[in-house]
């Protein structure tokens, strides 16, 4: 059956079955590589996507439950001014992701930030334990994202000025 | 199977006249218990599948002096963004500790006491609490007290072909509240369990004091909890350990690595509330 959501920001017709992974959804149809297909339970944290603004694992979401919701991936992220923020951010903390968690990390952060302003050490290493990956120390993560938060609230200052 | 066999009854009256003309449906509201265990490229669903989870009526919440009600579709997520005066401590700790944020962010409430291969996190916290559930079915609802979802043997008793639509939790003042999660991390398995405990003192009396321990299966021990109540604080140091050994000795059915943590863990417990 054809079925609408709006994903990264357009609404999206797609032909798929129930049991059909959003993951793969995402991948084989639309092209968006972000999100990687890796345990598929929802445990390794490379298939995260943003549902309806929430963090969420796409290869725990069978094609039915996103009818009518907005999905965001790492793709349409990196078109706005937080994704800026974020890699800004985890530039100046000399933060280098590897290949398999980038997806999942930034995203992560994406929605900690906008919950969160000014997260804690805690915070900021409770909500990154979602993608267990050991590339990066978790006081370089740590770093990284404060240095992220900073960027993403004088920017709103900024914006709230003009 | 197609997309369309997929059931989205718009409203609570729609789903309870769905459940009667389909028995053997599958309710599907977060389906992390369902996708849990299947790692494989496509998902096996049930042949029969209702999803619930943006029904209004199950997303609800109420709060009185006395009790919160919370709506069984409300992710674990949105229960522990609730004012913290609408939180019971020991429900927001129990919630912490499930899983990681984007799982919370997809499990529900209901879907976590309503599990029927074993009991999940948020389980013990509740029965501690004293919890009562709403089920609904063709014939009614109706209130039980979250404890009665365990048989005699400690094993999960949801019945089936049964909505668990609300949850009334108690809003009372407790001056002990622990919560302890022990073995594997992560997701539940065979040799993980919670335990959970709540306690009230007034004028040096123990005036309140309830355990509860689940994983596979449910143990709250109601008459050595009634034994214990009435004690002065703090309790001696005699009394705590024959109370370890009761619930130790009670655990064993558990598992005997577990029922020896239960008594530690009980140990600890009476001795902090002795301080």
């Amino acid at each position: 059956m054809t079925f609408s959501f709006i994903l990264n920001g357009e609404d999206v017709l797609v032909k798929a079955r129930s049991a059909d992974r959003l993951v793969d959804l995402l991948r084989e149809r639309f092209g968006l590589l972000g999100p990687l297909a890796d345990c598929r339970h929802g445990a390794c944290g490379k298939c995260l996507i943003l549902l309806d603004g929430r963090l969420a694992p796409s290869c725990m979401l069978p094609a039915f439950k996103v009818r009518g919701r907005e999905v965001i991936t790492l793709e349409g992220f990196s078109q706005t001014d937080e994704y800026a923020d974020i890699k800004g951010g985890f530039e100046e903390a000399g933060l280098e992701l590897c290949g398999f968690c980038d997806n999942g990390r930034i995203l992560a952060v994406a929605a900690l930030l906008e919950r969160n302003a000014r997260p804690s050490r805690d915070e900021i290493l409770g909500e990154l334990s979602a993608v267990p990956c050991r590339c990066a120390d978790p006081e370089t993560l740590t770093q990284a994202v404060a240095a992220a938060a900073e960027r993403r609230a004088r920017r709103l200052y900024h914006r709230a000025r003009q | 199977m197609l997309v369309s066999e997929v059931h989205q009854p718009r409203d609570l009256s729609e789903l309870l006249s769905l459940m009667r003309r389909l028995p053997g449906a599958t309710l599907y509201a977060g389906g992390t218990e369902l996708l849990r265990e299947q790692a494989s490229r496509y998902v096996t669903l049930p042949p029969e599948l209702v999803s619930i989870a943006s029904l209004l009526e199950l997303r609800q919440v109420s709060l009185t002096e006395r009790f919160v009600e919370l709506g069984a579709c409300l992710t674990l997520t949105e229960v522990l963004e609730l004012k913290e005066s609408a939180l019971p401590e020991l429900l927001a700790l129990a919630l912490r500790g499930v899983a990681t944020a984007p799982i919370r962010n997809l499990a529900t409430i209901g879907g976590n006491l309503a599990t029927r291969s074993r009991f999940m996190d948020v389980w013990p916290a509740l029965a501690c609490l004293d919890a009562l559930v709403e089920l609904r079915d063709g014939s009614g609802a109706r209130w039980i007290n979250l404890n009665r979802l365990a048989d005699d043997d400690g094993r999960p008793a949801f019945p089936a072909g049964v909505l668990l639509s609300r949850i009334r939790i108690p809003l009372e003042r407790w001056d002990a509240v622990a919560l302890r999660k022990v073995g594997r991390c992560g997701y539940p398995s065979r040799d993980s369990a919670v335990f959970a405990l709540a306690a009230r003192a007034e004028k040096g009396i123990l005036a309140e004091f309830r355990l509860a321990f689940a994983g596979e299966r449910a143990l709250r021990l109601r008459d050595v909890e009634s034994r214990i109540l009435g004690r002065r604080l703090p309790l001696s140091a005699k009394e705590r350990s024959a109370f370890a050994v009761e619930y130790r000795e009670a655990a064993t059915v558990l598992s005997p690595e577990l029922a020896l943590r239960f008594g530690t863990l009980v140990d600890g417990a009476l001795d902090l509330l002795s301080r």
